[in-house]
Parts: structure tokens; sequence; C-alpha cells
């Protein structure tokens, strides 16, 4: 030791020590040489205005989805602070239960703007899935678990499938037979084209469907191989059987409109099917994806968002005849105002459209419904509105009884009788 | 003496990382949206919206990785809207070669009122620019720029 210190030359180590301060600096100022004034930097780094809101409980959740059990009970899974977390109501909301934590991946869980976990119920059998962000270069696993005694515990979150590239944003719908049907986006095809001479754009929709409420899949197919990556799907079951889908598909010439599929019962995919010429031709990710929901008499009715060249905004049509031909497109809310995340639920003939609109201060959740079948629309009503951070709109119901379920800072997590058959 | 140089070396070396990494990355709130501008000083600036779990935005930041140095007079800010930790986003500035840019986040929700102040028929589609001139018009680009198009509005506003 005294022999290094005696044969420290100090000069040496002032020039070091200058060199690194000078170094420094220069970093500073080459970052300031970009033609920035930074001088009012400060200003924006001052301690949150807003505050993150951290924790893992219902109050900091981005995304909640419920599911109305046949007794009664109101499941709710929400994700906040990375943690996925499930709990029971017996109030229809107004109070819950100790939540059950399934998962924490901290900030690597799939909290974007279009993600949200999903769950359903049937007796005491629970089934939840997510997605998570598994590497650095942003590839995603869809996480599956479920519960055999009403959500008291729950198995330990698995991959729904064994390949390796990425999967994202799953949906789930619980038919009438008792199968489980999950889609996803998935990047299988999109990886295995990389590098090749036939390159692919967004992802592909993948499915799978489940006889034993999720404790294992058959082999999963691809609905379509040219979808949006970053957009969730929209899935709802036919009364008479099957499920239908809605997604944003890649078109030729990269045009990012939405299509319909129907899936058989027996887990054959229909013709994808276009709903409508929006003509969004684009390379971005709009993070919003459409809601799809089916009549008793089998009408696909659909919402979505668009920024296409025929026309920008969110719109709904309907489908007579499985999705062969759509309605013209009807437009939600008014040309040029701020609104987003329809959302849609059928119950007999009777079908519920709600939305959110923001006029610059405040959030409010605009309600519509039909009853007969999307023929025409009954007056608009505002359900409710929140200041601050506010998830989408979402609908259920339980028996002839129809429900918002909504989530924001202000009120927190609310479900609002809206509507009955 | 070499050894203690070697390590002297490193010491510097872990502490122009921690500089670069850490310390350049500024919080954006709602109500930040002027102060953004204002740091235009009265020039033509574009404002880049991304994220880094938008499959589109991450070669789109390679390419802006290489243009800003080949065009350091040419005023861009970065902001990145995604809810994600700032380890992720420095992950993805340092393979774009975007460390030293000035590079923005969010540092709350990316709700309704924050993309309502920057433009109020924005929903959170990544990745955006916009390019403001020295008059305060602006265009907005929805998906990855045309880095030729950028160039030439750049040289138009700046002559």
């Amino acid at each position: 030791m005294a022999k290094f210190k005696s044969s420290i030359p100090c000069g040496a180590v002032k020039i070091l020590l200058f060199w690194s301060v000078l170094t420094i600096s220069f970093s500073a100022a080459a970052q300031m040489d970009m033609g920035m004034d930074h001088s009012s930097h400060s200003g924006m780094a001052m301690p949150a205005k807003f505050p993150t809101c951290e924790g893992s409980g219902l109050e900091c959740a981005n995304a909640a989805t419920p599911f109305l059990s046949s007794d009664g009970r109101l499941y709710l899974a929400w994700t906040a602070g990375g943690v996925v977390s499930v709990a029971r109501s017996s109030d229809l909301g107004k109070t819950f239960g100790m939540p059950v934590q399934i998962a924490d991946h901290g900030k690597v869980l799939d909290a974007g703007g279009d993600a949200r976990p999903q769950i359903v119920v049937s007796g005491d059998k629970v089934f939840l899935t997510y997605a998570f962000f598994k590497d650095t270069h942003w590839n995603a696993q869809v996480n599956i678990a479920y519960s055999s005694d009403s959500g008291e515990t729950f198995s330990v979150p698995t991959s729904i499938v064994k390949d390796a590239s990425s999967q994202r944003f799953p949906i789930v719908a619980l038919e009438p037979n008792g199968k489980l049907f999950v889609s996803w986006v998935d990047k299988r095809l999109v990886a295995a084209a990389k590098g090749t001479d036939h390159e692919m754009l967004g992802g592909s929709i993948a499915y799978a469907i489940s006889d034993d409420f999720g404790h294992s899949f058959y082999p999963e197919h691809i609905a379509n191989k040219d979808s949006c990556e970053c957009c969730r799907i929209g899935a709802a079951v036919d009364p008479r059987g099957g499920v239908a889908i809605a997604y944003r598909a890649i078109f030729p010439t990269g045009v990012r409109d939405h299509a319909s599929q129907f899936i058989s019962d027996v887990g054959i995919a229909g013709p994808v099917r276009r709903i409508s010429d929006d003509n969004w031709k684009t390379n971005v990710c709009p993070h919003q994806g459409p809601s799809i929901a089916v009549s008793e008499s089998g009408t696909f009715h659909v919402a979505w968002f668009t920024q296409g060249s025929n026309r920008k905004g969110i719109f709904y049509a309907n489908s007579h005849n499985e999705g062969k031909t759509y309605s013209e497109p009807q437009r939600i809310g008014v040309e040029g105002s701020n609104v987003s995340r329809p959302y849609l639920l059928a119950l007999g003939n009777h079908v519920w459209l709600t939305w959110k609109e923001f006029d610059g201060h405040k959030s409010f959740i605009h309600l519509k419904e039909s009853v007969n079948d999307g023929r025409s629309w009954l007056g608009e009503e505002v359900v409710t509105g929140a200041d601050g951070y506010t998830d989408h709109p979402l609908l259920i119901s339980r028996g002839n009884d129809v429900y918002l379920s909504w989530l924001s800072r202000q009120n927190g997590y609310q479900l609002i009788k809206v509507g009955q058959r | 003496m070499r050894k203690i140089l070697f390590v002297l070396l490193f010491l510097f070396s872990c502490a122009r990382w921690a500089y670069a990494g850490e310390s350049d990355l500024i919080p954006y709130q709602k109500g930040d949206w002027k102060a953004l501008l204002a740091l235009a000083n009265e020039r033509p600036i574009a404002i880049h919206l991304w994220g880094v779990t938008c499959a589109p935005c991450a070669p789109e930041m390679a390419a802006w990785g290489k243009f800003l140095p080949k065009h350091p007079e040419d005023k861009v800010i970065f902001l990145q809207v995604d809810n994600v930790s700032k380890e992720m986003i420095h992950t993805m500035l340092a393979r774009a070669k975007l460390s030293n840019a000035n590079n923005y986040y969010i540092a709350q929700a990316n709700d309704e009122a924050l993309r309502y102040e920057i433009d109020s028929q924005w929903f959170g589609e990544t990745p955006v620019t916009i390019l403001i001139d020295k008059s305060g018009n602006r265009e907005s680009i929805l998906g990855p720029v045309d880095f030729k198009y950028l160039q030439a509005w750049f040289k138009k506003q700046n002559s």
C-alpha cells in the first residue's frame, strides 16, 4: 500500500481529474450545443405535480376488468404497480375482499394503453390471462393462471404457448359450451420472416381453445397472419355458438383497417372480412383496438378508431351475415371532438354502446342503446365523468341487467347499472 | 502506477456512464408543453413522441440517431410516452445512439389531459413528430418521419 502511495505521481492524478471534469463538462456542453436552451429545464425537473400512483392496490390501477359470475359475485382483475391482482365483491363493487396477487412483473408488466388483464369465471373456476415484456427487445409473453377455489388461490402463471417469439394483448371469451377461447397478437411469423426477402410488418392474430378451463389448450392456430401488433383484439361469443373476433388488420400496401372473423365452436376460423374501407395507411402504433358484440340474431356489432384518409374518429357498423358485408360506418360523437375507447354489449336484440369523451378538462362516459339490433339508436346520455387518469369504459351484464364498469383515479372503481333488456 | 491509472480510468468511465445514463432524461408532465415549446427560442423545432413498446419506433429512433449528428443545428426534442422504467428508456436510447439527445419522458400517467395539451386530436398513437415553425405553425406527422422531408423542412425554415 505504502509502495503504491509513494509511487503515485500527483501530477498525473491532477491531469486525470482535470481531464474528467473537462470531458464531463464538454459532454454537457455538447448536449446544449444541439441548439437547445436548457436553462428552463430545471422548471420541468421539479418534484412531480402529478405524483405517480405507485402501489399495487385498485386505487393505483391503470386497467381493471370485471366479470359477473352466475352467483352474483363481481370478480375484478387489475394491474397496478407491475402487479396483477384479483378481488371479489358481493355488493356489485361497493366493497371488495382482500386482493389476491397473481404475479409481480414490476415495470415490465404490459401496462400500455390497450393492455388489460382478462378474467372469466364458471362456478368455482377462474381463468386469468395477461402479458408482460420478457426481454429488452420488448418481446412479450402471454401468461395464464387458473383457480379452482373461486379465486382464493391461483396457479403459478405460465406462458400460454411454447413459442419463444412474442405474444401480447390476450382476450378471452367463455363459450356457452364451457370452452375457453383465447386470442392474442402473435409475432412468430414476423420473427421467422425477419432477415428474409419476405419481411412482415406487425403481428398475427392467433387463438387457442381449452375444454378444461385453461388447464390445457389445443394447439394454437393463426387466424390472420397480418395484423397490427399494438392493438387489443375484440372478441364476443355468438349466442348460437362460436366466437366473433375483430381486430386491426394489415391489408396490402400497409393499410391498417379493421377486419372480423368468425371462429366456429370447433375452432375453425372463417375468412377474413373487412369491416370498413377507412384507408389508414400507416406504420404507427394506434394503441386502440376495436370492440365487437354479437346479438341474439347473430348480428355482428363493431366499433373502432381510425385515422384513415376516408374517415377519422370512432365509428360503428353492423353485419347481418357474419361479416360478409357491413353497414355504412356511423360516426360516434361529434366530428372533431376528443372521443375514444368505444365498447359494445349485446343482450337479446338490445345493443349498448359506450365511449369516452374528453372536453379539455374532464373525461365523460357516454352511452346509447338500440332496442332493434342496431338499426336505430335512442338518444345518448352522459353516465359519469372524472378528472385525471381514467380507464376505458366497459360493459357487462348479469341476467337482463347491464352495467358500466369504469375505473378512474378520482372516483375509484365504479359499477353502474345503465340498462335492462 | 499503471494499475492506478487503469483504476482511475475505470472510475472515470463509470462516472461518464452514470452521467450519460441517468442525468439526461428530463421528466415531463401536463403543464410543461409551453415550456417545452419555449426551448425553441423562436427557431423551428421538431418534437418527436415515441414509446419503447412501439414496434415502429425502434427503427425510427435508430434513424434519428444517424440524422442528428449530421444536422447539429436542427432543434429536436424526444418525448418518451410509454409507462416504462427509465432503464428501459435508456437502453433504447443507447441502442439508437441518442443518449445525449434532448430526452424527456412522461412522469405521470399518459392520460387525456396530458395528450390534449399537446394536441387535442392526438389519441396516444406513436410515433408522432410535431414540426413547429418560427411563427408557431405546426404540422403533425403520424408514423415514422421521412427524413428527406424533415431535412428539407428544417432547411426551408432556417433559410
